[in-house]
């Protein structure tokens, strides 16, 4: 197990430089560039703009060798103040990729360093240190409803197949699965929040009454009146949810429904049938579990589909994670902020899914590595 | 049950009489039915009543799609003037008005009829390009294996390392310039990994069995061995996830556009017919919203169902119920 571990965590490291290239290209190719970019923002004084250029080896040159060199500043892996072969060396004399403590530079996203944003010149890594704990709130709560009510209602619908609970259960996951995420949380907006006025329409809080989620003043906050908070956060998180998570509902209660249903005409479960066992042990102890195993590796799979879930769902109901921040980030054109939002994701959703493979290990006691 | 099916193997026909000397002639009546597969899948599909649905809803779309900008064409200035905040609400005073208008006064139901042309174009386009590319990928990797299997299957765990979304976003909005054109290729380059996979591992599967080993044996060449023998073989499923793909795009394409990165404002597509539409919620027009968005979810609901149907016609095992 172990041994394996390592050996996939090393299978994604060719992956992670592959989204490393690909952000950079896409940075690289965007028009004006980040060079322009950087120089054209207002909110950045200019030693700070002198400060990236040379540590991301931007010279605004347009040759392969010029592309690699900043590549490789950004990348941290070059140190720009030496030249020539020297600049793979730090100004410790270590190689330049290493950590700061091992004699490594201090440049580049190797290093933590992800530049500053160009709309409003904070430093990159704050800014998502800031967003990634509401994603990741909204994130965990959902594959949590998502898993549990696709087990409940799938097992349900198998264990009474063709039943009332069952063809209804089918027609709304029919419909559900095949409705427009953004456009789901539009109607619920208006219903809900406009139409009904039982929720607030988005954020994750009332601004008025509560500083920014992420913040320091948001724990300051969060400390005179924890209850106050949960409330706050768990009435503006209803909409988000429902919207994030209806289309995987949809697909895997069905999912687990027909994996159910494979296990229920097996032999065994005849036989604990036949033997008297309740129907609570045969379902619950025979069936689900061996029903599990497909549902775990399929949730696996559609992670990244929360990403994509979570992009819509916080822009239509602006809630102040990863998501929006990478629409935002997009729509003003802030380079440094888009790409590091698209690698740490990207990253996120590869080590989620070694843990998903390692969990189907661990339900599934067949599996040797 | 059904009539006795007669199956059409090689000339050989099964029937259900027996045949005697001096003559064919038979000594119980029978029907008898020689069909084909593609025959028997669209008896299995007739069968399937959601698909009959789906398909008729489909056609609705599509023919709506190409009458709809002839019968009701787009006008950017034919506007009514806005009497509430938000836009008027639906009223049958004419047929523009039954789905009430936007904020500027535009009808609601010329944005949504005439943005189905381009939607559907978008999601079949894109989907010919993917498949295109997929099935060529797929297929070269599960025949040949090897190196080129190797190769290729990097590229798509290449492809698929950053999130979909994530690409299509920032090349909509940095190379997109809302061209739709462009927009077709941006999807169509970056949504063929999954069939890819789907077709590598059937070709796989596919290569070891008896029929293509006899194939070759025969002496047929490789490229023939593909497209007669294994493709034909194959075609259910990417079928299936072809038609799944139109729908997908079709959303992708709305959610895009809906953000103002996809096609250009003086194109109507479903997605930016309702692009804006989100800041009159709170003055009440949920009218502007809902219909254009009503028409995705129809058109993709209806594709769901006849890929189900296909999916159960196209599988040759599923004989008969």
């Amino acid at each position: 197990m172990g041994k394996y571990f390592i050996r996939r965590l090393l299978g994604l490291i060719p992956l992670f430089i592959a989204v490393v290239v690909i952000s950079f290209f896409l940075m690289q190719f965007a028009p004006g560039g980040p060079e322009q970019a950087m120089k054209e923002s207002k909110k950045l004084t200019n030693a700070q703009i002198e400060r990236w250029l040379n540590a991301w080896c931007l010279e605004g040159e347009d040759s392969i060798v010029a592309t690699a060199k900043e590549f490789g500043g950004w990348a941290g892996i070059l140190n720009c103040n030496n030249d020539g072969w020297n600049a793979f060396f730090s100004e410790q004399g270590g190689l330049n990729f290493l950590p700061r403590t091992l004699g490594g530079g201090d440049n580049g996203i190797l290093h933590g360093d992800f530049g500053r944003s160009i709309a409003n010149g904070r430093e990159v890594l704050g800014i998502i240190t800031e967003r990634l704990p509401a994603t990741l709130l909204l994130a965990g709560a959902a594959l949590f409803v998502w898993v549990s009510l696709a087990l409940v209602i799938g097992v349900i619908a198998a264990v009474r197949q063709y039943g009332k609970f069952d063809q209804a259960s089918t027609f709304l996951a029919y419909i559900f699965y095949s409705l427009p995420t953004f456009w789901l949380g539009l109607m619920l907006i208006f219903f809900f929040a406009v139409y009904l006025h039982w929720l607030p329409t988005s954020g994750m809080v009332n601004a008025r009454e509560w500083p920014p989620f992420g913040t320091p003043d948001f724990g300051v906050a969060v400390g005179k009146d924890p209850l106050g908070a949960i409330k706050e956060i768990g009435t503006h998180m209803v909409l988000p949810l429902i919207t994030l998570v209806a289309v995987n509902i949809a697909g895997d209660s069905r999912f687990v429904r027909a994996s159910m249903l494979d296990v229920l005409n097996q032999d065994y479960v005849r036989t604990a049938k036949a033997k008297g066992a309740a129907p609570r042990r045969v379902y619950g102890r025979h069936a689900l579990r061996n029903a599990l195993l497909p549902v775990v590796t399929n949730v696996g799979l559609e992670l990244p589909f929360l990403v994509a879930g979570a992009i819509v769902t916080e822009t239509i109901f602006v809630w102040p994670g990863m998501g929006s921040l990478f629409i935002q980030s997009l729509r003003e054109s802030d380079y440094f902020v888009l790409m590091a939002v698209i690698m740490i994701t990207s990253a996120m959703i590869l080590f989620a899914n070694l843990i998903a493979d390692l969990v189907y290990g661990i339900v599934d006691p067949r599996i040797r590595y | 049950m059904d009539p006795i099916q007669a199956t059409h193997v090689e000339g050989i026909t099964q029937t259900g009489g027996v045949v005697e000397a001096g003559g064919p002639t038979t000594d119980f009546e029978v029907s008898l039915e020689s069909l084909n597969q593609r025959q028997l899948a669209w008896r299995r599909f007739k069968r399937n009543r959601l698909a009959l649905i789906g398909s008729s809803i489909f056609l609705f779309m599509v023919a709506v799609a190409i009458l709809g900008p002839v019968l009701l064409p787009y006008d950017r200035l034919d506007i009514t003037a806005v009497k509430k905040p938000g836009g008027n609400p639906p009223s049958l005073e004419s047929i523009k008005t039954i789905f009430g208008t936007d904020n500027l006064g535009r009808s609601v139901l010329v944005l949504t009829v005439n943005g189905a042309r381009l939607s559907m174009l978008i999601g079949v386009m894109t989907t010919i390009i993917a498949v295109s590319i997929g099935v060529t990928i797929g297929g070269i990797a599960g025949f040949f294996g090897g190196w080129a299997d190797g190769v290729l299957m990097r590229l798509v765990d290449l492809v698929l390392a950053v999130p979909f979304l994530f690409i299509v976003l920032v090349a909509a909005r940095f190379f997109g310039g809302g061209d739709p054109i462009i927009i077709i290729l941006i999807f169509g380059l970056l949504a063929w990994p999954g069939l890819a996979r789907l077709v590598r591992a059937m070709f796989l599967s596919l290569r070891e069995q008896d029929f293509v080993l006899a194939a070759r044996a025969v002496g047929v060449s490789n490229s023939r061995i593909i497209f007669k023998h294994m493709l034909p073989n194959a075609i259910g499923p990417i079928v299936v996830s072809a038609s799944l793909l139109v729908a997908g795009t079709i959303v992708l394409e709305a959610f895009v556009s809906f953000l103002n990165f996809g096609v250009r404002a003086t194109d109507v597509s479903w997605g930016n017919a309702l692009s804006n539409s989100q800041g009159t919620l709170v003055q009440g027009n949920w009218w502007w919203a809902f219909f254009p968005g009503m028409a995705i979810a129809l058109t993709v609901i209806a594709i769901n169902f006849m890929g189900d149907g296909m999916r159960d016609a196209l599988d040759p095992y599923s004989r008969g119920r």
